[in-house]
């Protein structure tokens, strides 16, 4: 210390003096000299003094300011009154301290825990999947699912392929259901005004209650979503057997009543029959939107597609739509009519005139009370008054003459049953009864309360009539109409119970909230053909303290809270079985190997015998004969009226406001506009011109049911006079994804419609003033912009042809070239710079045949559980920061009143010269051997110079660790964590990312390769959207391997790739959409 | 002439901390970079069980305990059933095969501590290494000589590229029964470890 004192002191007077002397004068002596010259010579200049002393030129302050330092600043310290603790001290004892706590430390890295199973199950081999066939209960088409499980929990859903009707595919609810089971908002204790309680003691006290109700002589009422399991059906009935005051109500937000019914007046049977899609040459659809949201679209969508196939050997079908809204369906279609939806009806009656008066086809000709009712209908007229082409009728009239037999017209749901009537006899004039199948028919386990039974309800448990109220995984206040009543009704009862997997509208008015298993913790038996029975089986055990709602009511029918036991639905539907389906195997060792046969195969084939001896199952036969009455006893009941017609249609991502919660499907964009995250009032765009609406701007709707503020959105394409709201949205009480997303169109729904509850035309429309900000993943641009105006044929993004013209000249992409002058193709010839790197092995290729897509988002929630894609946001969404791997591009031409449409899924192109490879500063995106664009996240630093100069603009940024920002973190709960791909990277901030082709079932592939000592087989790797996809639009394969089908299509004559005139080589080919428009048509076809 | 205090820093002062601190730094990074890749990494785990004697003395197979070897990515490790398929009946009487019992018995999984271990980021595949006729002790080391295990080789994306550039000189030993002319050079693109 001494030392270092002195040490300084000398460098400090050596300074001193080194400034004196060796430093330039100029410099500090310079400035000293002006200080003093400035102080001795001038005036002082009284603006600027720093002290009294300096003002008034006190002389100890000059001395003072002469030398550097204030007098004592270089006065040795005391030592004495230093701290004894010195520095050396603190130092030795501050490296002591710090020795000490590293050696505390463990020299190694923990690398955590392997916790083994106990005791391994035999069928499980860790880090490889296991597989469980099951059934989906996300609607009432129960689909089959095959169900990817790793070490126990669920990952990955898809279809079953021994499913008759799924075949192996599955819709963007049932992709995405893995997010419903994770939730970590799910109900997790059962709760009785309030508190959590204990199963037991709530079984106790609702047994001891229902009880009282039914000696009480007070109803039970039973609330339920249509049924469609034969053992729940006899659970049910028990229940009722059981507890005799108990009355069982289903009910479903959107459903095929009117169809029905109006299939029971022509023909005398409960149910529509099924149809053989794949058989009709010409589909004609009124408002029926079979490949995007009605019915079971899994199975139209397959069969309509079919027949849109370039390479199967089948002729084309030919697609016509009427249509008020702009649907999937009717932007898929040939030829597009627009119609506002009320008039419809009398467009049916119209053709049906034409048919039958003009060309007496049919025998129903003869029928003159028929021909009385048509006689005051004219297509002419009608098409004339309505805007309606000519030219179109003539083909549409023309081809349904030439295909009697094989054509069909198909009604919307949401059309009312004279509607329906009228279609069926059309079909039937037509000849189109061929299409009704024959060898399988739909089967309806309960069937669906009529609307006064639905009011009876209301109306008793106004007068006190109910006793309790028993949501069967249900939720009728926010699904029924408001105008019912029920919200208010439920008030009076005490006894209200809900059974539910998260909470909804109804549990918050419910004095016991029963939490219940999901479909992937949950036992069950579904029918909705005559021809089979699927089962559903727990893939994992239940996560919470919940229940499977059968079980519950089981207990309940039984009286007796100790009845339950985890397997007490499980042995009662194993026993039904025994009695019923499976009651050829006497003996119980045959009876276990076909029960897990057919736990194996997830369905069982039944014929129509056995399902009538297992007893209630209604039994269908085929459509006898058409009853004219049915057509001519009532008057035509939609006519067009002059007020606003809406349409109430059902989201085919959130089903009926069930999955609000979900977030990948509110993530979904709508198939058509592109818009994520809410509804809107689609509105023509003639309508919003003469209203003075823009996109976002709120309207108020009055209708009969009530009345709802909720923005428009300007939709190419709209009829004049008809606005569409998707149904599903606006859940007031949901998890804090769904809350109070959208805007609840229920409301508009009324008990005393006129048409459907889905459908009314006397709705009044009215500018709210105001604006609410409605988000898209794709905007459509102003079509008489002439920079983009049909861009996307100008820069060959889309290539079309006509079906007609494929079968003169299959070369015809190619020769379109053929406009070109010589030099101009010479000029498209120039190679590229870059030099083509020979892939010898596999190259990996993805073929997407635009013919069949049909562009219904499948593949988009296929992508997001495979690829572990995070959940941004609708603000994130409204920045262009969507996260999805994989868009459909959606491009109108034409006019805004009558746009033509093309749908395009667009991801990573794996071009063979990627733009991003060679501008990534730190070689994080790079090129395999087999023609995969990888990405290493963990080199990647985020500079997005890749996404800059991506031609397809396919990159992703994760601007935030979404998993973090979007709505408190939900997404990075221990639940979701389980939910998870261990097979991709859960990406976080500031890394770039993007499709990889399913690198990992390339790699799984490979390893089974390797396994089995082979070489890779392109046909054998399946990406999650090529699985997904419906139609089988994508093919992925080895673009090396001529031996496969993969091969042909690569390299099939419509084959183009997107931008080719860049050529960066992509590796994804799309082919050419051809349009089966009339063959005189063909000409102006072509683009 | 004096040396002033400036002077002093710059030139004497500063120098000797640059390279003191450098000098530091290079050694221990050196030093402990065996320690940082886990190299000699011996944790005690939850029971003594010995490689050794299992797999030296006794000459149990790798892959009858860690059956998964060869048809999936990850090598397990056993199950306690697998344990108990011989010490229901042998050894019954040592402290440590009783802890085993009780463990099987109670139905709780044995918590075995993690020795080697590759990042998330990457994605090594067992099965097609073994497949391949790649030895387990060409990474793991001599685990049938150990009483107690321990991460004897680097787990870094160098070696893992060491491996895949040079198999010919770095693979010592193949699985019995395959052919060492199977083994080519491993893959070195990204996207063959990296998704």
């Amino acid at each position: 210390m001494d030392n270092k004192n002195i040490n300084s002191e000398k460098s400090e007077s050596g300074k001193d003096t080194d400034r004196e002397k060796s430093t330039p004068v100029k410099l500090i002596p310079d400035t000293a000299m002006q200080s003093q010259e400035h102080q001795n010579s001038q005036e002082k200049d009284i603006n600027y003094w720093q002290s009294f002393r300096d003002l008034y030129n006190d002389p100890d302050f000059i001395a003072e300011k002469k030398k550097e330092f204030s007098p004592g600043a270089l006065d040795r310290p005391d030592e004495s009154s230093f701290s004894k603790f010195s520095r050396r001290k603190f130092l030795a004892l501050l490296s002591a301290s710090a020795a000490v706590a590293a050696s505390g430390c463990s020299n190694f890295r923990d690398k955590g825990k392997f916790v083994p199973y106990n005791s391994k199950p035999e069928s499980v081999t860790i880090g490889n999947p296991t597989y469980y066939a099951s059934t989906c209960t996300g609607c009432s088409s129960v689909c089959g699912l095959l169900i990817k499980t790793l070490e126990g929990r669920p990952v990955k859903v898809d279809g079953n392929p021994d499913h008759p009707v799924s075949k192996g595919k599955i819709c963007a609810i049932g992709q995405a259901s893995v997010m419903n089971l994770y939730d970590p908002e799910r109900l997790k204790n059962p709760v009785s005004g309030g508190n959590d309680v204990t199963w037991a003691d709530a079984d106790d006290k609702i047994i001891g209650e229902l009880k009282n109700a039914a000696s009480g002589g007070k109803e039970i009422a039973i609330v339920t979503n249509s049924v469609t399991s034969p053992s729940g059906k006899k659970l049910l009935n028990e229940f009722v057997t059981a507890y005799p005051t108990a009355k069982i109500y289903s009910y479903e937000l959107v459903n095929d009543s009117p169809r029905n019914s109006a299939w029971e007046k022509c023909y005398g049977q409960k149910l529509y029959p099924v149809i053989k899609w794949n058989d009709a040459k010409i589909i004609l659809s009124l408002e029926s939107d079979f490949l995007g949201s009605e019915g079971n679209k899994v199975e139209t969508s397959r069969l309509y597609s079919e027949n849109r196939d370039a390479f199967n050997g089948k002729e084309f079908n030919r697609l016509y739509s009427v249509e008020g809204s702009a649907s999937v369906t009717g932007l898929n279609a040939d030829y597009r009519m627009i119609l506002r939806t009320d008039a419809i009806e009398e467009f049916v009656i119209c053709l049906l005139n034409e048919f039958l008066v003009k060309e007496k086809i049919s025998d129903y000709a003869a029928d003159t009370g028929i021909a009385s009712k048509l006689s005051s209908y004219n297509l002419d007229a009608f098409a004339e008054a309505n805007g309606i082409s000519k030219e179109v009728l003539e083909h549409l009239i023309s081809d349904l003459k030439k295909n009697q037999g094989s054509s069909y017209v198909s009604a919307g749901s949401s059309l009312p049953e004279s509607t329906h009537i009228a279609v069926n006899l059309l079909n039937e004039v037509l000849g189109n009864s061929k299409l009704y199948s024959k060898e399988v028919s739909n089967v309806s386990q309960i069937p669906l309360s009529t609307k006064a039974e639905l009011e009876d309800l209301a109306n008793d448990m106004r007068s006190g009539k109910v006793g309790a109220v028993i949501h069967y995984d249900s939720n009728p206040v926010y699904h029924l109409p408001s105008d019912l009543g029920y919200a208010e009704a439920i008030k009076n009862i005490s006894l209200v119970i809900s059974m539910s997997e998260g909470e909804n509208e109804s549990t918050a008015v419910s004095s016991y909230v029963l939490p219940i298993n999901s479909m992937f913790e949950s036992w069950g038996d579904f029918q909705t053909r005559s021809t089979f029975i699927s089962l559903q089986q727990p893939v994992i055990a239940p996560l919470y303290n919940t229940r499977q709602k059968e079980e519950i009511l089981l207990t309940w029918a039984k009286g007796n809270k100790d009845a339950f036991n985890i397997d007490v639905y499980h042995n009662y539907i194993k026993d039904n079985w025994k009695a019923g389906v499976l009651s050829q195997n006497t003996a119980e060792a045959d009876f276990m190997k076909a029960w897990y046969g057919a736990l194996n195969d997830g369905v069982v084939s039944v014929k129509k015998a056995v399902v009538e001896s297992a007893g209630e199952t209604e039994t269908v036969t085929t459509p006898t004969g058409f009853k004219p009455e049915a057509f001519t006893a009532g008057s035509q009941k939609m006519t067009p009226g002059s007020d606003f017609v809406v349409l109430l249609t059902r989201n085919s991502s959130l089903g009926d406001g069930r999955f609000a919660n979900n977030g990948w499907l509110q993530e979904l964009p709508k198939s058509v506009s592109r818009v994520a995250w809410d509804n809107y009032a689609a509105i023509s765009v003639q309508d919003a011109k003469e209203m003075g609406l823009e996109s976002n701007d709120l309207i108020k709707i009055t209708t009969a049911g009530g009345e709802l503020e909720i923005p428009v959105f300007i939709q190419p394409g709209a009829a004049k006079g008809v606005l569409a709201i998707e149904l599903g949205y606006g859940r007031s009480e949901c998890g804090t994804v769904g809350k109070d997303v959208g805007f609840n169109a229920n409301k508009l729904m009324s008990k005393n419609s006129a048409l459907t509850p889905w459908l009314m035309n006397d709705a009044k429309v009215s500018k709210a003033g105001g604006t609410y900000q409605i988000v898209t993943t794709q905007d459509h641009y102003a079509f008489d912009e002439p920079l983009y105006k049909d861009i996307q044929y100008r820069r060959e993004i889309i290539q079309e042809g006509t079906y007609f013209g494929y079968k003169e000249n299959a070369n015809f992409l190619e020769d379109r070239h053929t406009k070109y002058t010589e030099e101009e193709r010479d000029k498209l010839k120039v190679g590229s710079i870059n030099k083509q790197y020979k892939h010898t092995g596999t190259k990996w290729g993805m073929v997407i045949d635009l013919n069949k897509c049909t562009g219904c988002n499948e593949c988009v929630a296929a992508c997001n559980v495979e690829n572990n894609i995070p959940v941004v946001g609708k603000e994130q969404v409204g920045k262009h920061r969507v996260m999805q791997w994989l868009r459909i591009d959606r491009y109108y031409a034409g006019t805004p009143e009558a746009p033509k449409a093309s749908f395009q899924p667009m991801l990573c192109q794996h071009c063979d010269f990627a733009p991003c490879e060679n501008v990534c500063p730190v070689a994080a995106t790079t090129h395999s051997p087999d023609g995969i664009n990888g990405m290493a996240y963990n080199r990647c630093v985020g500079t997005r110079y890749c996404s800059n100069n991506c031609p397809y603009k396919v990159r992703r940024f994760n601007y935030f660790n979404f998993r973090d920002h979007f709505r408190d973190s939900i997404q990075q709960e221990e639940s979701f964590s389980l939910m998870a791909n261990p097979e991709v990277t859960v990406r976080s901030r500031g890394v770039m990312e993007k499709c990889t082709f399913c690198l990992q079932r390339i790699m799984d592939e490979r390893q089974m390769a390797i396994q089995e000592n082979r070489q890779v087989i392109g046909s054998n790797v399946k990406t999650a959207c090529q699985e997904a996809c419906n139609t089988n639009a994508i093919a992925f394969g080895d673009q090396n391997d001529e031996s496969a089908e993969f091969y042909k299509l690569n390299n099939s004559s419509l084959g183009y790739s997107v931008l080719e005139e860049i050529k960066v080589k992509p590796n994804v080919t799309y082919l050419a959409k051809l349009r089966n428009v009339y063959e005189t048509e063909t000409e102006e076809g072509h683009h | 002439m004096k040396n002033f205090l400036l002077d002093y820093n710059l030139k004497v002062r500063l120098p000797i901390l640059i390279f003191v601190v450098l000098a530091v730094f290079v050694i221990t990074y050196y030093v402990s970079y065996a320690e940082r890749m886990g190299v000699g990494y011996q944790p005690v785990q939850p029971i003594l069980y010995s490689h050794k004697l299992h797999a030296g003395d006794l000459k149990i197979d790798c892959r009858y305990c860690h059956s998964d070897v060869e048809k999936s990515r990850q090598a397990n490790i056993p199950s306690a059933k697998v344990c108990m398929n011989c010490h229901t009946q042998a050894r019954t009487d040592r402290p440590e095969i009783q802890k085993l019992t009780e463990y099987y018995n109670k139905g709780i999984p044995i918590e075995w501590v993690r020795i080697h271990r590759v990042p998330d980021f990457a994605y090594f595949n067992h099965s097609v290494h073994v497949n391949k006729g790649i030895d387990c002790s060409n990474c793991h080391g001599d685990i049938a000589g150990m009483d107690v295990v321990e991460q004897v080789k680097d787990f870094s994306m160098r070696a893992c590229l060491d491996c895949h550039r040079n198999p010919e000189t770095t693979i010592k030993n193949i699985v019995p029964g395959k052919d060492a002319k199977n083994i080519n050079n491993g893959p070195t693109n990204c996207a063959a470890c990296h998704r």
